[in-house]
């Protein structure tokens, strides 16, 4: 019951991504937003959506520590928790956290190919198999856009559905996309299949979406962050 | 005794196990004339080296116990504290570590830079310890000097650059080229005491010149008037060299690298000179206490011999003498007879002693000032207790102790065993925090907890050859737990004639998880169908029941058990009949309560070199782990687990072989979860084969 209810009651179903991601495979998602709005927030909620659908989920964190990187899950589940008030809600946690599994990296030392030995490790081995993917830090600024395709050819490589990144705005640069997406990520928006944008808005926060290519949602519609949880609403 | 602070270098030496570092010792001692004849330490004299006491350690080789001890070298007092090499006796080194100002890293330059080296390394940097490199054994077979210097670079990150290089390697190892000065040194006489100066060999000529620039080039940054000089080609004063190295030193931005063999009596007095050199004075160090008089707030000792008394206690040792409590002063002055309060507890104590440690012997001394490093005698305190004089009320920053990570049963073997095992526990507890032990009381043994499998070993062994405690250890067991996962029924009568009085007791209910807490008895009886005086019989029984679970033998928790009915015979009833009741009423009622075993999860952390993680994950993989995350920090990897208890037993040995020694592991309980089927099942028959056999 707890697990269902939370599925099906999440924000994100908006996004229509499950429907997108089961039949096309392989897709990116973008979470933009300047430095301190709370994109890591808004990641972990698509990744433990994920985990409620049953998929394994590999959160890559790069620059963060290992035990920050958790106490982002810990945080957001404990809010969920008290906006649930369901009694198995502990148990469903303690379900679906089989399903997780945090790499953390030094800025210095992540590359995609580093990522993909790692991966291999985990899949040989049989010890996990995740089918998405968070990328949580990732320099835009020096990542081109055969660096991304690279991505995409990576996620077929190892059978990931969706590969989720964040990418930090500076407001002194101006640069956009046609559709809005803003630098460092204006010129490879291409690349993505959903594009999210937090910002401030009077006293709430706006979560934008950009871009999104599935035909559950129209570009432009708008979810809301409650400013002092960072869970996602319904706008 | 010298006074002048800048006289004083309080040091330690830690490396990898086998790195030569207890012979390296052995001949400062004898430089230095603290000893006038050299022990090896596994010598055929059989008198071991001097700093290994413990027979023990003579015995495998290997230091387990740090020892202190004192020499003097070219004017400057010199305390040194001998560390193990052993990764299961960390504490050791990070209490040496704690209290010293600097550090001489011991390699062997076949061996190279190894896990211990690295996890010492890393102690280092934790406690700020500026440190010089030796790199020994340059006598052995694959000796390779510039490599292991590389990789004090790469795999330890430290800016080290050799001030020395050896003249011929190997069985050709003859010497040593001192690049500061530019001079060839040869060490003569029977033990190599007689140091002769020379030009440099031509052939090494051109090497000694560019791994002197090197070296130039490295310390350059850290001395404006050196770069000037360099820039203007102009004559090198070596003292502007040395006091370079000394300023890249003390900042810890550079680490200078000597060589030699001590085995072989090459190249140790020029360490020591570089000892002297380069490693800092306590007025160097800035070291931080919490004023426990203003809410902890920190300030710096000022190392000052006329300030107030701050001294800390950072090892105990229960020897012969009694109790003997090493101390680190750090500003102030201890008179023999001075009286001085231990800060934790607020008691005043009396130095009724004050010894120079010099390994098993002592040395009495009448004072020792700020800087030092002595021992008291017959001071009752605890490891990291803060000693101050009466006008000033602080302790010394609390040190990082390492939780135990693996345990043991122990039985004594007789009575007399017996008594002896409590006074060496009760000994080894108090030298050592890692080591911890309690009485379990679910299978009612001794269980000892330690480090690693080595740790406890060694602490089995002492109990013996020390204490005369002849102990039966026990393959490590697992707690198992047992608890019901649904609500079911019970209604069970005892009913006994045997002739005279019989027994009679009826007793209904029901039994159902409960969520906090190990046991709950709920007496929901109404119109007396169990007189009252038989209800705490029942709650007896039901407790007696908890004692062993019918799946596996394992003690039962989270149950409560509800009592709503039941019957009783005005003649046969009793207390034993109802709880005879209970128990009868448990067992019926516990099997279709779908009885589940839990056991222990532990919260692993595996820290190796990256090129090892596939390894250290099919491993946590293969022991029924759940892997959470993986953390790259550098050329190291820190893979965090939850795996079962009963799953670790031995992992200390496997992950040292899957990881050429380089990796090492803590862990600490997480929590009970469920076992799977299989391992169920598993229990299940075996508990019914030992019951079987029993």
């Amino acid at each position: 019951m707890g697990k269902k209810n939370l599925v099906m009651n999440n924000p994100l179903r908006i996004l229509g991504l499950e429907k997108k991601v089961k039949e096309d495979g392989a897709s990116m998602g973008l979470v933009m937003s300047r430095a301190g709005l709370g994109k890591t927030a808004i990641l972990v909620q698509i990744a433990l959506d994920s985990m409620l659908w049953g998929d394994k989920v590999l959160h890559v964190s790069i620059g963060e520590g290992f035990d920050k990187t958790r106490a982002w899950y810990d945080d957001i589940l404990r809010l969920m928790a008290v906006e649930e008030k369901n009694e198995s809600f502990q148990t469903t946690v303690d379900g679906i956290m089989s399903n997780r599994m945090i790499m953390t990296f030094k800025e210095s030392s992540f590359s995609q190919a580093k990522l993909e030995e790692r991966l291999d490790d985990l899949v040989q081995q049989q010890i996990y198999k995740p089918v998405c993917l968070i990328i949580d830090g990732y320099d835009f600024q020096a990542g081109t856009h055969a660096a991304l395709e690279e991505f995409k050819e990576f996620m077929v490589r190892h059978g990931l559905k969706m590969i989720w990144f964040s990418a930090t705005t500076h407001r002194e640069d101006k640069r956009e996309s046609s559709i809005g997406v803003p630098a460092p990520c204006h010129d490879i928006d291409d690349l993505f299949d959903v594009v999210m944008m937090i910002a401030p808005k009077d006293e709430a926060i706006d979560l934008k979406i950009l871009k999104c290519v599935s035909d559950t949602v129209d570009t432009g519609t708008s979810l809301t962050l409650n400013p002092s949880t960072m869970l996602i609403q319904k706008a | 005794m010298s006074v002048d602070l800048s006289n004083v270098r309080n040091i330690g030496i830690s490396a990898h196990i086998d790195s030569g570092k207890t012979t390296l010792t052995e001949r400062i001692l004898f430089y230095t004339d603290r000893i006038h004849a050299i022990h090896d330490v596994r010598g055929k004299d059989g008198v071991g080296a001097k700093m290994d006491s413990m027979e023990l350690e003579r015995e495998r080789g290997i230091t387990i116990q740090s020892a202190a001890t004192f020499c003097n070298w070219k004017g400057k007092d010199i305390n040194i504290i001998d560390t193990p090499g052993h990764v299961d006796f960390t504490i050791e080194v990070e209490r040496a570590l704690r209290v010293l100002d600097g550090a001489v890293l011991v390699l062997c330059s076949v061996g190279g830079v190894q896990s211990q080296s690295i996890t010492v390394n890393r102690q280092m940097t934790r406690y700020k310890v500026p440190r010089i490199a030796f790199i020994n054994k340059c006598d052995r077979t694959g000796a390779n000097p510039e490599r292991v210097t590389a990789q004090l670079r790469e795999k330890l990150g430290l800016n080290a650059h050799m001030v020395q290089m050896p003249i011929g390697l190997e069985n050709d190892l003859v010497g040593v080229v001192d690049l500061v000065t530019m001079k060839a040194l040869y060490f003569e006489g029977d033990n190599g005491e007689i140091i002769r100066e020379d030009e440099i060999p031509a052939a090494l000529q051109e090497r000694a010149q560019e791994k002197r620039e090197e070296l130039l080039e490295a310390v350059s940054m850290f001395s404006d008037e050196l770069m000037e000089v360099m820039l203007e080609e102009g004559e090198i004063n070596p003292d502007l060299i040395r006091d370079a190295i000394r300023k890249g030193t003390l900042a810890l931005e550079f680490s200078p690298v000597f060589v030699g063999s001590a085995y072989k009596n090459k190249g140790v007095q020029p360490m020591l000179d570089g000892v002297n050199a380069y490693l800092p004075c306590p007025n160097d160090v800035e070291n931080m206490a919490l004023d426990l008089s203003n809410e902890e707030k920190e300030f710096a000792v000022t190392n000052n011999p006329d300030d107030p008394l701050i001294m800390l206690a950072f090892k105990l040792e229960d020897g012969r003498y009694g109790q003997l409590t090493y101390v680190r002063t750090y500003q102030g002055t201890v008179t023999k007879g001075d009286s001085v309060f231990n800060s934790r507890t607020g008691k005043k104590v009396k130095i009724g002693r004050l010894c120079r440690m010099h390994s098993d012997e002592m040395e009495d001394i009448d004072f020792c000032g700020s800087g030092d490093i002595v021992a008291l005698f017959g001071v009752d305190c605890a490891s990291g207790d803060t000693f101050c004089s009466g006008d000033i009320s602080c302790s010394m920053s609390s040190m990082h102790i390492p939780e135990p990570v693996i345990s043991l049963a122990i039985v004594p073997v007789d009575n007399k065993a017996q008594i002896n095992m409590s006074k060496a526990l009760n000994r080894f507890t108090k030298e050592d925090p890692t080591f911890k032990t309690f009485v379990d009381h679910e299978t009612n043994e001794t269980i000892i907890s330690g480090m690693g499998e080595l740790h406890l070993e060694v602490y089995v062994e002492r109990m013996k050859r020390e204490y005369n405690a002849e102990v039966q250890v026990g393959a490590p067991q697992v707690a198992y737990r047992e608890t019901i996962t649904a609500r079911a029924e019970f209604n069970y009568t005892h009913k006994k004639q045997t002739g005279g009085s019989g027994q009679f007791g009826r007793v209904a209910g029901y039994m159902e998880p409960l969520e906090e807490g190990e046991y709950e008895f709920v007496d929901s009886i109404v119109g007396g169908s169990i007189p009252r005086e038989f209800i705490s019989s029942c709650d007896k029984g039901f407790q007696k029941s908890l004692v062993k679970g019918s799946l596996c033998g394992s003690g039962v928790t989270g149950v409560r058990c509800v009592i709503n009915d039941g019957a009783y015979h005005a003649v046969d009833s009793s207390d034993v009949a109802f709880q005879l009741a209970a128990i009868g009423a448990f067992k019926e009622g516990y099997m279709k309560a779908k009885p589940v075993i839990m056991e222990p999860i532990m919260k692993v952390s595996v820290e190796g070199p990256t090129e090892f993680q596939g390894s250290i994950m099919g491993s946590i993989n293969q022991r029924r782990g759940m892997i959470i995350g993986t953390m790259e920090e550098g050329n190291y990897t820190v893979v965090e687990a939850d795996v079962p208890l009963s799953e670790m037993f031995g992992y200390s040995t496997t992950l040292r072989s899957l990881t050429q020694g380089k990796a090492e592991f803590t862990m600490e309980f997480s929590a009970f979860k469920q076992v799977p089927k299989l391992v169920n099942d598993e229990l299940i028959k075996k508990y019914q084969s030992e019951k079987k056999n029993a």
